[in-house]
């Protein structure tokens, strides 16, 4: 994998494979403590959330608070599921776009920084999910949404896109060059 | 050339799973007990199935939820419903669940009237949950009560419009629209069945 033909593939550097196991352990560890904790977890949101009525703007009515605790419930299990989802496949993004990075960029800075747009944009994007859901029972689902959005889901996954923006036009340019 | 043709189709493929990622799941609102069982006796009567109807009625949060509100509802409306299905009349039964469902939509319209008198700058979206519960309530039995009052049904709609559109226009309620509209609401759902 690491020889000197042009047409060899190279491996990303050891600390960038584990982080992406890491993060792949981390999606694994959050879908069974998901499933197992289910109830718990919907019981801990439940009580944060009648703790802070006005947050959630509840009305003390139950025929309405009753949807509106379902509704902040149902999401703070999709934001879990959704960390679980997009941990799993940023992982193997990861590991699949510095494999590229690593290979086709010759410039050894072009290379650390792809390396570092790749990396760290695809396990900070996921981590807003998991951010999103802790927030919600104490922040409502629009605050804790907007605060995920700000501090991870637009710099880490602007951090992707650009990564991959990038690598692709390096792409673009080498196969133009043949 | 292979290897950079390999590489532009995966990131076809991250890109496409990147730019849909951004999602954060649909909400679809479920039915609670109370409609959860009502649906369960109004489907077994539409079969004609009243010994299920009358079991699901008996255990059900339906019975016991008409038990514990009996004080803002018309005199023996439990017991009427009940003998209905023993009696396996169907109408006296839709009726019964009817009455029962008008008068949970009219004590929230109320509540919402009080809840906005009381706090006369609260959000928009205090009196958009009201609506919304007070719809899902209407909902249930709104064919029966066309079928019964068509006025009161067409009155219904109208009015109900009128408080979503009032809701809407603004972040904070505007109280001098909204809180006759829900006053409306009540009443016209007290008109339409024998309530208290």
């Amino acid at each position: 994998m690491t020889g000197t033909n042009e047409e060899v593939w190279h491996l990303p550097p050891r600390a960038v494979l584990l982080a992406a196991i890491l993060l792949l352990l981390a999606a694994e560890v959050g879908g069974a403590s998901m499933g197992r904790y289910k109830l718990e977890l919907a019981r801990w949101a439940r009580a944060e959330m009648q703790a802070r009525p006005a947050v959630h703007g509840l009305v003390g009515v139950r025929d309405v608070d009753e949807r509106i605790l379902d509704e902040a419930i149902f999401r703070v299990d999709a934001g879990l599921r959704l960390f679980h989802m997009h941990a799993e496949g940023m992982a193997l993004v990861i590991i699949a776009t510095t494999t590229v990075a690593v290979t086709l960029a010759r410039r050894a800075a072009t290379r650390r920084a792809l390396l570092l747009l790749l990396t760290l944009g695809g396990i900070g994007y996921p981590l807003g999910y998991l951010l999103w859901s802790v927030l919600i029972p104490t922040l409502g689902i629009e605050r804790g949404k907007a605060l995920a959005e700000r501090l991870l889901w637009l710099p880490f996954g602007g951090a992707t896109i650009l990564g991959l923006a990038w690598l692709s036009a390096l792409i673009a340019v080498r196969m133009a060059r043949r | 050339m292979m290897r950079a043709t390999l590489s532009v189709m995966l990131l076809a493929v991250v890109g496409a799973t990147q730019a849909g990622a951004h999602h954060t799941g649909v909400y679809a609102p479920k039915d609670n007990a109370i409609t959860t069982n009502f649906r369960d006796v109004k489907f077994s009567v539409q079969a004609g199935k009243f010994d299920v109807a009358l079991r699901r009625f008996d255990e059900g949060p339906l019975r016991t939820e008409m038990r514990a509100r009996a004080a803002s509802l018309p005199a023996g409306l439990e017991a009427r419903t009940r003998a209905a299905l023993e009696a396996r009349d169907a109408a006296g039964v839709e009726h019964g669940l009817m009455t029962f469902f008008l008068a949970l939509a009219r004590d929230l319209a109320r509540e919402a009237d009080h809840q906005l008198a009381a706090a006369p700058s609260a959000p928009a979206a205090t009196a958009q949950r009201f609506l919304e519960a007070i719809w899902r309530y209407y909902n249930l039995v709104d064919f029966a009560v066309s079928q019964r009052h068509p006025s009161t049904s067409t009155a219904m709609r109208l009015a109900y419009d009128e408080a979503d559109s009032a809701v809407r226009a603004a972040p904070a309620v505007d109280t001098t629209r909204l809180r006759p509209t829900f006053r409306r609401i009540a009443e016209i759902l007290s008109r339409a069945a024998p309530l208290q």
